[in-house]
């Protein structure tokens, strides 16, 4: 029996299986797969009424009008590129730092309570956020400038924006991000710490020779999990959160947030589509890169 | 012989709590804080008089207390009705459908000797590594598929996802036998029945995680109703409040209202307490029932290796 014989046997024989895979399999082709083909676009001169793939193609048109209007392009670049970076490195240590702390706690209950708090904003929507981010800041009734005395306009002033949304962020991200690492803590062997600790070792030790190593593997799946988003952005953040507001775009606006408005303004299409392309395509270089010196130093750490 | 000895005292009970436990429940009292104190702000905004937001700005301990704002929420009345139908019904359909593919597919990929598995599982990854983008999504779901203000643009996109997967993925291969399932088998139980009967039900701390995630990304997602969804009986309870957002931008930047429109819209600017009383009836269920689950959080969300 040849193996192509033994694939179609073993197939029909897991026919029950192919049935169930089969939802999720149309699912991904339609609302995945498909729009990847879309990306064709790029190269395309958009007709709204010839639809995408009878658009004529334009060759590398839209992508000299990119580096034509290179301004818009490095800004959003820059600032997507710049958040991820901020957001990964301070996300992950605070998560990281959280996830210890709770555990280390004595008082469990206490503990306990205190987390399913800080759980919470992950579950408010960005629409939500931005009217509680309004009532922190707004220049006239907000609990800052009242609080203070100061008259700091903050929805103006582009500059404040980068610390205000690694706040809000921190704020939404972290007390949810901690819970990975936790269920990760509560499997660590306790005779580890309680050798340790016959051994002389102290609580700081224990930490850094025992808790945080055994995190690694997880923080280095989600690291990897992370490094084919850096092109990508928590849209809500930047579209809701600074109310979309054009002062702000120096500091604010991220690729995705411009090809949002792109798309409510019908406009610059095939701008868009050579970004979003530029977009998908560092993403995925960025991913299989690090996913390569991972395999390289410690293979059992690779996503693939 | 010292290892008897930590088994009569475990080493929880051991230690004592000094200056720095103390410090270290200190910090995360701060850290609880700096999490709760906006969303205790949202509650205590929502009943705050109007008039003592204007005098003295937003404040936990306001000078007057209203119901003037949750009134005002309760007179959308039949918009508001509406889209609760809305939201609920596409949360309720989303993570049903969601949960009963995904688990289905988790379950046919992780049979060892299914040789199509390495296919779909290369299948299920290539969506986390590259994407089609937001604008050519939406082209080809509103101009090719025809789904620009239905209710399934709102369920179909996000009801199927590669990291959920791999969530259920792990917990069957963790934490459900390969006996079981072989034991059923053996029994003459089909694969559907052993499935059902036997998969499914010990599967359900990973489903109650992964659904009651998905819950959340349906019952806060904006932005594809912001993009498809037009006709005000489809609205989800999110898009009423962007547009409370729109409506107020359009006030504060349009000069040239007239005033005696402004006059005429005067009963519904949307207010600083009504706004807050929006976002209260919005968020609030969702974070009324989310202990109810967070036991399950620890359990069921175990990520495993992506490569199956």
């Amino acid at each position: 029996m040849n193996k192509a014989q033994y694939f179609f046997k073993n197939t029909w024989k897991h026919r029950a299986h192919v049935v169930m895979a089969l939802p999720v399999f149309i699912i991904l082709l339609l609302f995945n797969y498909v729009p990847m083909a879309g990306l064709v676009m790029a190269f395309k001169r958009y007709d709204y009424t010839l639809g995408i793939w009878g658009s004529p193609f334009n060759g590398i048109e839209n992508f000299k009008f990119l580096i034509a209007s290179k301004d818009i392009f490095i800004n959003m670049t820059k600032n997507t590129v710049l958040y991820y970076l901020v957001f990964t490195i301070l996300g992950t240590v605070l998560n990281v730092a959280l996830a210890i702390a709770i555990d280390q706690f004595l008082i469990k209950q206490a503990a306990k309570v205190m987390q399913t708090l800080m759980i919470i904003p992950v579950f408010i929507s960005y629409a939500a956020v931005q009217f509680i981010v309004f009532a922190f800041i707004s220049t006239d009734t907000g609990i800052i400038n009242n609080l203070f005395g100061t008259h700091f306009r903050f929805y103006s002033t582009a500059s404040y924006w980068p610390v205000i949304l690694t706040v809000v962020k921190i704020w939404n991200s972290v007390g949810y991000g901690s819970v990975l690492y936790m269920s990760v803590l509560a499997g660590i062997d306790q005779e580890l710490y309680e050798a340790a600790e016959i051994d002389g070792a102290n609580k700081w030790q224990q930490i850094f020779h025992i808790t945080i190593p055994s995190l690694v593997p997880m923080i280095t799946v989600m690291l990897l999990l992370s490094v084919g988003n850096i092109m990508r952005s928590d849209t809500g953040l930047f579209y809701q959160v600074t109310r979309n507001n054009g002062q702000l775009y120096s500091t604010t606006q991220v690729i995705d947030s411009y090809v949002l408005n792109a798309i409510f303004k019908n406009s610059n299409f095939g701008f868009v589509a050579a970004t979003t392309l530029f977009q998908s395509i560092v993403g995925l270089l960025l991913m299989l890169l690090a996913n390569g010196v991972v395999r390289k130093i410690e293979p059992n750490d690779a996503l693939f | 012989m010292a290892k008897k000895n930590l088994d009569l005292a475990p080493s929880g009970k051991k230690q004592k709590f000094g200056f720095g436990q103390a410090l270290l429940g200190f910090i995360l009292l701060l850290y609880t804080l700096f999490c709760f104190i906006p969303v205790l702000l949202v509650v205590v905004a929502a009943f705050t008089d109007e008039m003592a937001i204007n005098k003295n700005g937003f404040s936990l301990i306001p000078e007057k207390w209203s119901m003037v704002g949750m009134n005002a929420v309760l007179r959308y009345g039949k918009q508001l009705a509406v889209s609760y139908g809305v939201t609920i019904g596409i949360t309720v359909a989303g993570v049903f459908i969601g949960l009963f593919c995904m688990s289905m597919f988790a379950y046919a990929i992780s049979r060892r000797d299914f040789q199509l598995r390495k296919f779909l599982n290369v299948f299920l990854i290539i969506p986390m590594l590259f994407s089609g983008g937001q604008l050519s999504s939406y082209i080809i779901f509103t101009s090719f598929y025809g789904l620009k203000d239905t209710y399934w643009i709102l369920i179909l996109p996000l009801c199927v996802n590669t990291m959920n997967v791999i969530i259920l993925r792990t917990y069957i291969a963790n934490s459900i036998p390969e006996e079981l399932m072989e034991a059923a088998k053996i029994d003459g139980a089909g694969e559907y029945r052993t499935f059902f009967q036997i998969t499914l039900p010990l599967l359900k701390p990973s489903l109650a995680a992964v659904g009651f995630m998905m819950a959340t990304a349906y019952w806060n997602d904006w932005q594809n109703a912001l993009l498809y969804i037009t006709s005000d009986n489809k609205k989800p309870l999110q898009l009423l409040l962007v547009n409370i957002q729109k409506s107020i931008e359009f006030l504060l930047n349009n000069n040239n209202v007239p005033a005696t429109v402004k006059a005429a819209m005067g009963g519904s600017i949307p207010q600083y307490s009504s706004t807050m009383a929006t976002v209260l009836v919005v968020v609030g269920p969702i974070v009324i029932v989310y202990p109810f689950f967070q036991k399950y959080f620890v359990k069921g969300l175990t990520v495993g290796s992506v490569k199956g």
